[in-house]
């Protein structure tokens, strides 16, 4: 445990003086922060529960475009529209999880998709509301103790706090009677059931807990980029990004999923010269490799094996 | 309401069903005999397309001609994937081959972006715009192509698995693997052969498709997907016949909801038949009522 806290220290002061020693390099890191979050919240449903989501980009839209519509049309400043979107995102989770929770595995993950493709459908069709295609822009944003939120530098501190404040309560909650709940429903459910764990339950809480944090990023990439549009909030491959970002860094674990952007969204940057749009190549054949070779993820698995090097050299010493 | 408007609507609706059914039945095989939820289905009938686009636009002929190239090869290529990657994972939980194929899917999508680029491409027919008076409603030549061939391919499938030794074969293995194998079934053998089989019928699909649709590399690859689980979900995952019914019901009610609800919501309502149908009914409407596992 303490491990897990000095990790987290090490992490957060990176995070405090990265923007000082990189500067110039502000908009890849919101990137990364942003996806770090993500992947460590999809984590809480898809890698500690064990409920692989395929369509975690609605959330993402949904904070995204609460925020955006809540400072266009009514004027209401993001400090308030963002508990606003979680809120809304653990609604529309409660209520999506209610109705696909009783789907098995890999009929789960394709309900996900649906959904999630039906409310990018909404956002696209209903333009008294979202704008439709065209999208929306924001113009104006209010200016708390001056300082200005369409800044790199500000943005930069939103997506950390946002990133750090994910894994920070990660890693309290797997030390948590709710953390253990969840491994239980996502190791046998009906074992969960037999220790008295309500597995419905579990998941829509994790579920919930997961699209909340999820959209807050959502608000944070809305004013990140300042105009949303559909077809980039509700994207697909975002919520395919996001799952196997996840994935590759390693499910289940509080590291693994932030370890997973920056090692994806980094090769993405370097690659981004050499493939242009196409990206999302690097993902494909990461997730193959690790399907294939290193089925925990990579980052646990690296951890596992410098943790059975370590013991294999103390148990020479003695 | 209008009788011939309604007719014609409904016989689009039947054969742009019946490419639907061609996709699904492709997943539902596939899934009938491995269990494999292929992700990357939809990215081989878009491979399909760009076959036909690439062969019309190398040596001039008929796009449908890219079939005797296209369909050996999809064969082989399915095989391919299912020795080195599929086979390793037999044991592994139900998701990890999702997650795999889902891999597939994107290294298909972004290699067909990084060859041709993210513009849609089409091949141009001189019969594009004919159409063939049937009765009070006239039917495109190309959709009718369409047609006729995913009735040959769904043909040759059922020729195949009802009356060749293999055909048992497979059969066998979709419902008692260990007992397929006491009889002597090479059973990797058969996953294999099953699984290229599963990526022909999305090639065909793919060629009988090119005419009617832009083939675009990465997002319609995913939408051919969804449509087939739709289908196949309609129908009760790895029923073959259900499929068929499966797809024509997709086609039906796309093509009548379009007509006359919001045209807008197109690809909305096979995906909200599809919640519908997992919710209520998980074993599909012509699937046999079994316990959920």
């Amino acid at each position: 445990m303490t491990r897990i806290w000095i990790i987290f220290a090490g992490l957060a002061v990176a995070g405090l003086v990265y923007p000082f020693a990189m500067p110039g390099m502000l908009s890849v890191a919101v990137t990364v922060l942003l996806f770090a979050g993500w992947a460590t919240a999809w984590d809480i449903a898809g890698g500690w529960c064990g409920q692989v989501s395929l369509g975690h980009a609605a959330f993402v839209g949904l904070g995204a475009y609460v925020v955006a519509l809540g400072q266009v049309e009514l004027g209401i400043a993001p400090w308030f529209t963002l508990p606003a979107a979680a809120a809304l995102a653990a609604a529309l989770a409660w209520c999506w999880g209610r109705l696909t929770f009783s789907l098995a595995g890999p009929y789960f993950t394709l309900s996900t998709i649906a959904v999630a493709e039906i409310l990018r459908m909404v956002a696209i069709n209903e333009d008294w509301l979202t704008g439709g295609a065209i999208g929306v822009f924001i113009s104006t944003l209010p200016e708390p103790f001056g300082i200005d939120l369409f800044s790199r530098e500000a943005q930069y501190w939103m997506a950390l706090a946002f990133a750090l404040g994910t894994i920070a309560l990660v890693a309290i909650l797997s030390e948590r009677r709710f953390g253990y709940r969840m491994r239980a429903v996502r190791e046998d459910e009906n074992s969960a059931m037999a220790a008295g764990i309500d597995p419905t339950a579990t998941k829509l809480h994790a579920f919930m807990l997961s699209g909340a944090l999820t959209a807050v990023g959502g608000g944070i990439y809305g004013i990140f980029l300042s105009y949303l549009e559909p077809h980039v909030m509700f994207y697909l491959f975002l919520s395919v990004q996001i799952a196997l970002t996840a994935i590759i860094g390693g499910r289940g674990t509080v590291f693994g999923p932030a370890a997973g952007a920056v090692l994806l969204v980094g090769a993405g940057e370097v690659f981004r010269t050499a493939f242009a749009q196409a990206n999302l190549l690097i993902y494909g054949i990461l997730i193959l490799i690790v399907v294939l070779f290193f089925p925990r993820g990579l980052v646990a698995e690296l951890t596992r094996r410098i943790a059975r090097r370590r013991y294999a050299r103390s148990a020479q010493s003695e | 309401m209008d009788t011939t408007a309604f007719l014609q609507n409904v016989s689009n609706g039947v054969l742009i069903g019946g490419v639907y059914a061609l996709i699904g039945i492709g997943l539902t095989l596939v899934f009938g005999v491995m269990r494999t939820i292929n992700f990357a289905h939809g990215d081989f009938t878009v491979l399909g397309m760009y076959g036909a686009v690439a062969f019309n636009a190398a040596i001039g002929w008929d796009p449908y001609a890219a079939l005797i190239v296209a369909v050996p090869a999809a064969f082989l290529g399915g095989v391919l994937i299912e020795r080195f990657v599929l086979s390793r994972l037999v044991e592994a939980p139900p998701e990890t081959t999702l997650l795999a194929t889902l891999g597939l899917s994107l290294i298909i999508g972004n290699c067909l972006l990084l060859i041709w680029g993210p513009e849609p491409e089409s091949v141009n027919v001189s019969y594009a715009a004919t159409t063939i008076a049937l009765g009070p409603v006239r039917v495109s030549v190309v959709l009718l192509a369409a047609g006729v061939l995913t009735l040959a391919a769904i043909t040759a499938l059922w020729l195949f698995l009802s009356r060749t030794e293999t055909g048992r074969a497979v059969k066998a293995t979709a419902s008692n693997r260990l007992g397929a194998e006491l009889v002597g079934i090479d059973t990797r053998r058969i996953h294999s052969l099953v699984f290229g089989l599963g990526t022909s019928m999305a090639v065909i699909a793919g060629v009988a498709l090119i005419p009617l649709l832009f083939a675009n590399p990465t997002s319609l690859g995913p939408i051919f997907t969804l449509k087939a689980f739709v289908v196949t979900v309609l129908g009760g995952l790895g029923n073959v016949w259900a499929a068929i019914a499966g797809g024509l019901i997709l086609g039906i009610v796309e093509v009548l909801g379009t007509a006359y609800l919001a045209s807008e919501y197109r690809d909305a309502y096979g995906l909200v038949v599809f919640l519908a149908i997992l919710l209520l009914r998980p074993e599909g409407l012509f699937g046999r009522t079994t316990k959920r596992a």
